[in-house]
């Protein structure tokens, strides 16, 4: 783990030394901030650390890689951003999305303002419009070769993970989080998570769509509606202490199919409103993790 | 009295029970019948057997106790709009569950029951402690209550804004899910509700001799602190059990005793038994509703919401025909501070307030996270972004204030604020629909709309209670009736973990963060024209209290004089949320503090609140902006946070 971190942390400092913004030729914006995780993390990977990003101390428990260089500035809350810190930071672009519209005639006051939207309340299907956030975010940062090459290098790693997985064949999966023990998230269409297992080859046991973040509060009970014996329940991080006692308690929970060990597994999170480098992640859980269990 | 006057409880308990039974009947045929289906039918059983049938009879209980304690709430307190939640018993179990979710996750191993439970014990008796000291007379301890209520809400808002991760299961508990996959809860619940319930059959006969007031109780012999004690403690251990359970379905408490009170049971031993079997049918059968209905939904319903919900409209229908009696209640001595403090708080509170304006304005913190007064490069650009604040800041701090003083007055009822009214919760219902009928609205949709729910509340209060000529207690009630269905609202969309809900929030937890400079400049035109307004009304607020035939013999055209400080005080209300959100504590407080300096008589309270609720929403701004820097906890949450200990503090000295 630590060896891991080392790594990242020396390819992260030897990305910032090649890509000073002072030595760098582009004319593009150079003090760019961000109100959102995944554009901020979609930016680390174009090689343009960002002066600031909303709720920073919180990156490290939500989106964990890649890491934040220590130097970006927290601007608060990313619903109510601090606009003190905004203005004295003096910045050159701030990306948003539209889910913080409110905010944006007061941010184009401070500086130019990019919104990009990935989860939109129009629906849709997450991943797709993930890239073309990323192909929209490079151009405007004209860092077009990079995200080119990042899109590129997405692909190309959910392409492996989905060879990986028809190697091992895989049966279907429900990926849910609890919120304590009674209830849970489902994660399901049109939500990151579901459209990354469509993108490698994995069949998503919960077939009812969701809302336009692709999850559904479900109470336990109801998962006894997926019928097939079969299928694995993926849990993700992090589980309240009380939740697995608590079920182990219950003949309802006893008679889930999936419900045993061996079908069941616990594993970190990854961010679901996140974009490419999030649904990367995600993959490389999960093919890793179907590897180990086959 | 005899067999007529259970006809109509009888008749309401027969119909809920059977609503819910004709709509559970084709569930349970589909479930139990066909044993002979396919594949799926053994899980159907086992889900039937394992989940619904304890879920529904946990609604039974749940509603049964609930309505019990509500019922033996109103009879101790004599006060129609006493609740479980009036004592703060679910906001404590709240704050304990968030804290311990959040600081000591380890600690749910143990049952997140028993966290709950501490949590409502520990409320209750802060309010038993501080109910004490005036020997539990029932406006002391709704006082107290209600100010536990609010501290304890207050600091989980604030938990729950700096924590967001963890907000969907709060909210789910908040919003009170029955959802049950095995018969653990109501199996733990039963014994405990039996044994209260056998205290408070013990305690019946007693209970129908406080109707009579305190002065003919005790000529009958009755110890009446004793029986106060005891009965306000069984009523809590009822909410306490039911909310450390299943989570806060608080309105059960508060409709199942109108209703029984409405349908003809007019004394205390019957009120108790059929609010008891009401508050039974009237949860099983939203429960059962829930759950025919559930596939219509594809989000997820916490049954508590959806009570709430369902249950408010129905007490504004009710309303018009609720008798309130006329209560005996003792005069309370007028509290103040021993004269010489107060004089010198009178002469400080001038310069006070230029020092904390002067604070707020030049004094802040800097991105290396030190506090500094304003750098000079950049004292243009902060000043333009504090001047603002501080100002909408003041303003509606000051018309809170005044809306306080004119309901409180109005109403002769300690708990009168601005929320209380229901103008707050209408603004947080029109910003609720923005944000999910405009998907992402803008400044000026949120400030239309939340106008837009202020005076929709305030229109259908008018239908309401002109009707029955503007009673103070039937306008409280229809305000808490509206503020509960807000709330309810608030926690669906919590519930289902929509990320919006951290934005309705926010909005509601009133933060002066999205005031722009001409929104401050409006809440500054508007304070000065009202509140000179509500100066020119000082004799019918001096003479109101009095009580209406008192009032109407000395000239006051009581009818248009309600009426008009009523619009006044929705006005004011209506002007303070659309700049600042639903800053409701400093409208309760402030009317309060002011007295308490010595400003009695009508005017001085109005001004010398105004004063005080505009210096305290300024203060609260300043540090909600510094505390937790760069983060934001909004203004009307610190300012409950730091009023309710200082009222309770005045509360005490002014006893000694």
């Amino acid at each position: 783990m630590s060896l891991a971190l080392t790594r990242r942390g020396f390819i992260a400092a030897g990305a910032a030394c090649v890509l000073r913004p002072d030595l760098a030729l582009s004319a593009g914006p150079q003090r760019i901030v961000s109100l959102d995780y995944g554009l901020a993390s979609t930016l680390l990977s174009l090689g343009i650390v960002p002066k600031a990003v909303a709720s920073r101390a919180d990156w490290d428990v939500w989106v964990i890689e890649p890491d934040l260089p220590a130097e970006v500035v927290d601007l608060g809350s990313s619903w109510e951003i601090n606009f003190e810190v905004l203005t004295s930071l003096r910045p050159d672009l701030i990306l948003t999305t539209p889910f913080n519209a409110a905010l944006t005639p007061r941010l184009e006051a401070v500086a130019p303002t990019l919104s990009l939207g990935v989860f939109t309340a129009d629906g849709g299907d997450v991943l797709p419009k993930a890239f073309a956030a990323t192909r929209a975010l490079a151009a405007r940062v004209e860092r077009k070769d990079e995200g080119d090459a990042f899109i590129a290098r997405t692909e190309a790693f959910f392409d492996e993970c989905r060879a990986r997985i028809a190697r091992i064949g895989a049966p279907p999966l429900a990926l849910l989080s609890f919120l304590d023990a009674r209830h849970a998230r489902i994660y399901t269409a049109p939500g990151l998570y579901h459209n990354v297992m469509q993108r490698i080859g994995l069949a998503n046991a919960w077939t009812a769509p969701g809302n336009f973040w692709g999850f559904e509060t479900i109470g336990i009970e109801r998962l006894a509606e997926m019928k097939d014996p079969a299928t694995r329940l993926i849990i993700f991080e992090p589980v309240p202490a009380d939740v697995m006692p608590k079920l182990e308690e219950s003949p309802l929970w006893q008679a889930l199919p999936f419900a045993r060990p061996g079908q069941l597994a616990v594993l970190p999170g990854a961010l679901m409103f996140g974009m490419l480098n999030d649904a990367m992640r995600f993959a490389r859980l999960i093919t890793d993790h179907l590897e180990q269990a086959a | 009295m005899s067999l007529k006057s259970h006809l109509g409880p009888a008749a309401i308990v027969v119909m809920l029970l059977g609503l819910s039974l004709v709509l559970a009947a084709p569930q349970a045929a589909v479930l139990m019948g066909n044993a002979d289906a396919a594949t799926g039918s053994a899980m159907h059983r086992l889900v039937f057997l394992n989940s619904t049938l304890p879920r529904m009879a946990t609604a039974l209980l749940a509603g049964a106790s609930l309505a019990l304690s509500g019922a033996l709430f109103q009879q101790v307190l004599r006060n129609p709009l006493a609740s479980p939640t009036t004592l703060g018993i679910s906001a404590g179990a709240n704050l304990a569950l968030v804290a311990v979710t959040l600081f000591v996750p380890g600690l749910l191993g143990f049952g997140r029951d028993l966290v709950a439970l501490c949590g409502s014990a520990a409320a209750a008796g802060l309010v038993f402690l501080m109910g004490a000291r005036q020997k539990f007379s029932p406006i002391s301890l709704v006082m107290s209550g209600l100010v536990v209520s609010l501290w304890c809400g207050a600091l989980s808002a604030v938990l729950m804004l700096l924590n967001e991760r963890y907000l969907v299961s709060l909210f789910i508990w908040g919003a009170g899910s029955l959802s049950q996959q095995s018969w653990a809860i109501p199996l733990s619940l039963a014994p405990k509700l039996a044994l209260v319930c056998l205290v408070v059959a013990a305690i019946l006969r007693p209970l129908l001799l406080n109707e009579l007031g305190d002065a003919g109780a005790r000529a009958l012999g009755v110890h009446m602190v004793r029986l106060r004690v005891v009965a306000v403690m069984a009523a809590v251990a009822l909410a306490a059990f039911v909310t450390s359970a299943v989570g806060v379905i608080g309105f059960i408490g508060l409709v199942s005793p109108t209703i029984a009170r409405l349908a003809g049971a007019p004394r205390a031993g019957q009120q108790l038994v059929w609010s008891t079997l009401i508050g039974a049918a009237l949860l099983f059968l939203t429960d059962t509703a829930l759950l025919a209905t559930a596939g219509a939904f594809a989000d997820f319903l916490p049954t508590g919401a959806v009570t709430a919900i369902f249950g408010s409209p129905l007490l504004l229908i009710l309303l018009p025909r609720l008798k309130i009696r006329h209560r005996l209640m003792e005069a309370e001595a007028p509290v103040s501070l021993n004269p010489a403090t107060a004089r010198l708080a009178k002469r400080l509170m001038l310069p006070a307030a230029v020092l904390v304006l002067a604070v707020a304005l030049v004094f802040g913190r800097s991105p290396d996270l030190g506090f500094t007064l304003m750098p000079p490069d950049l004292s243009g650009d902060l000043l333009a972004l504090r001047l603002p604040r501080i100002a909408a800041a003041f303003f509606s701090g000051a018309m809170l204030a005044v809306a306080g003083t004119i309901l409180q007055r109005l109403t002769g009822n300690e708990m009168a604020s601005p929320e209380v009214l229901g103008i707050s919760a209408g603004a947080t219902l029109g910003v609720a629909v923005a944000v999910f009928l405009v998907a992402a609205p803008g400044l000026g949709a949120q400030l239309g709309f939340s106008a837009l729910g202020a005076f929709a509340v305030l229109s259908v209060i008018f239908l309401l209670a002109a009707r029955s000529g503007l009673q103070p207690e039937r306008v409280l009630l229809a305000g808490i009736a509206l503020s509960a269905m807000v709330d309810a609202v608030i926690g669906v969309i919590g519930a289902t973990g929509d990320p919006r809900a951290v934005f309705l929030l926010r909005w509601m937890s009133g933060s002066t963060y999205s005031v722009s400079a001409f929104g401050a400049l409006m809440a500054a035109v508007l304070a000065v024209l009202l509140i000179s307004g509500s100066a020119f009304m000082r004799r019918w607020l001096e003479l109101l209290p009095l009580g209406s035939s008192a009032a109407s013999a000395l000239g006051v055209p009581v009818g248009r004089a309600r009426f008009l400080l009523l619009t006044l005080a929705g006005l004011l209300s209506a002007a303070a949320t659309m700049s600042v959100g639903p800053l409701s504590f400093v409208g309760l407080m402030a009317p309060h503090l002011s007295r308490q300096l010595g400003f009695v008589r009508a005017t001085p309270q109005l001004f010398g609140g105004a004063l005080i609720g505009g210096m305290l929403m300024v203060a609260a701004d300043w540090l909600g902006r510094s505390l937790a820097y760069p983060y934001e906890i909004p203004a009307g949450l610190v300012s409950a946070l730091i009023g309710a200990p200082f009222l309770i503090l005045l509360m005490r000295r002014a006893r000694a």
